[in-house]
């Protein structure tokens, strides 16, 4: 049986996900600054930021095998990046593009499938579509028209595994905690 | 100024200079949002921590472009360190100004926001300490097994997210038995309208950005 819409229940579930991410990410955000400091000097600074984007992308596929209805992937990301404006990280506002941007990348990679696949298969096609992107959304934001074209290849494929890492084994791993806990209705 | 319209203007500000490259409309910006962030009294020391810590990505970028690109341009590499300072100055400018009650109450008022989504995001914003405390709790119980949760562990996620939803059920519960309806009619307790002045700003606030866009290089 699936439900229709969302309701007070699962709004309210999504964006606990979402601050729930937040948490655990703040202490993981020294990464993120580490790494672009290591890297700088060779050249690579940006690439932290590739490195790091599965975990910024996690919450979206999460709420999408949890919630199995159409939208809800993209909820979940942009909810999550609702939260985070909120509880004042440094990028304010500006968190609801690039939430809204991630939300459309994970939720494609649902669409392909129609919302009947829910496997490992889904795990592919929402790395796959997160990825292409965030890489082009990146691609203005980050002035990619400009660097290497052999960086660049590094670049997308380290994004690709990040994300499928992150984003993909991961969330599935939490996923199957969740169904034999019979969280999920299947 | 209405917070929503606030909010609305940040983010075609943010998406505006993306696709434009115009290093002195960015410094013109930046400037603006410093100086509209100062008259609403932010506390100094947050705003310096949120400058210094933007400039790890921005050092970055400029070192990519201007020392290890191919075109080593460095006219483009400041127009990227400043397109990351315009995003968060101006998104600064919305979160760090606006409470998240105001901004969701004008959003539900003023935009049509269902209350379902305004409430459903206050109710869970009000958990935050309770998630911190859990995320703890999670960590600390299993150290007393001899199992160290990082934070890339599925079951500190798994645990995390079984709190969420007995939370989340026992929070819609509560306020379904408090009188709330999804979709129902409701009186506000504030009124937030946007007046003829708040339109005034964002209609001006827009058509000096395309302004400065097309007048500055």
């Amino acid at each position: 049986m699936h439900k229709r819409s969302f309701h007070l229940r699962d709004i309210i579930l999504l964006a606990l996900i979402g601050i729930i991410f937040g948490v655990i990410y703040y202490a993981a955000s020294f990464v993120y600054n580490g790494l672009t400091l290591l890297l700088t000097p060779i050249g690579y600074g940006p690439m932290a930021n590739d490195i790091t984007m599965g975990i910024w992308c996690m919450a979206g596929p999460l709420a999408g095998f949890m919630f199995r209805l159409p939208g809800s992937s993209f909820l979940g990301e942009f909810l999550g990046a609702a939260v985070e404006m909120f509880l004042g990280d440094q990028w304010g506002a500006s968190n609801l593009i690039s939430g809204a941007v991630q939300g459309v990348a994970t939720e494609l990679g649902f669409t392909v499938t129609l919302y009947r696949l829910y496997n490992w298969l889904t795990v592919l096609t929402v790395s796959l579509s997160t990825t292409l992107i965030t890489f082009g959304w990146d691609w203005f934001r980050n002035g990619y028209s400009h660097f290497a074209g052999h960086m660049l290849i590094v670049m997308f494929v380290v994004r690709f595994l990040s994300i499928f890492f992150f984003s993909g084994v991961l969330n599935k791993l939490i996923i199957n905690m969740l169904n034999r806990a019979h969280v999920i209705k299947e | 100024m209405n917070p929503s319209l606030k909010l609305f203007l940040a983010v075609i500000i943010a998406l505006e200079v993306t696709f434009t490259t115009h290093l002195y409309t960015n410094v013109v910006i930046i400037a603006l949002a410093l100086i509209y962030l100062l008259v609403h009294h932010v506390n100094g020391r947050h705003l310096v921590m949120l400058l210094l810590i933007t400039a790890i990505p921005a050092l970055a970028i400029f070192a990519t472009i201007a020392f290890f690109s191919p075109q080593r341009n460095v006219y483009f590499a400041w127009v990227l360190v400043t397109r990351i300072y315009v995003y968060v100055t101006a998104g600064s400018a919305v979160s760090l100004t606006t409470t998240p009650l105001l901004l969701v109450r004008s959003l539900e008022q003023d935009c049509h926001l269902p209350s379902k989504f305004a409430y459903g995001i206050l109710a869970a914003l009000n958990l935050l300490p309770k998630i911190r405390q859990e995320v703890k709790i999670i960590r600390i119980a299993g150290q007393m097994r001899g199992v160290n949760l990082h934070w890339w562990s599925p079951t500190l996620y798994f645990k995390a997210i079984l709190a969420a939803s007995q939370w989340a059920d026992s929070l819609a519960q509560a306020m379904e038995s408090h009188g709330f309806r999804e979709g129902a009619p409701r009186t506000a307790a504030q009124a937030i309208a946007i007046t003829r002045r708040d339109w005034l700003l964002f209609g001006g606030g827009l058509v000096f950005l395309q302004v400065i866009i097309v007048a500055l290089p």
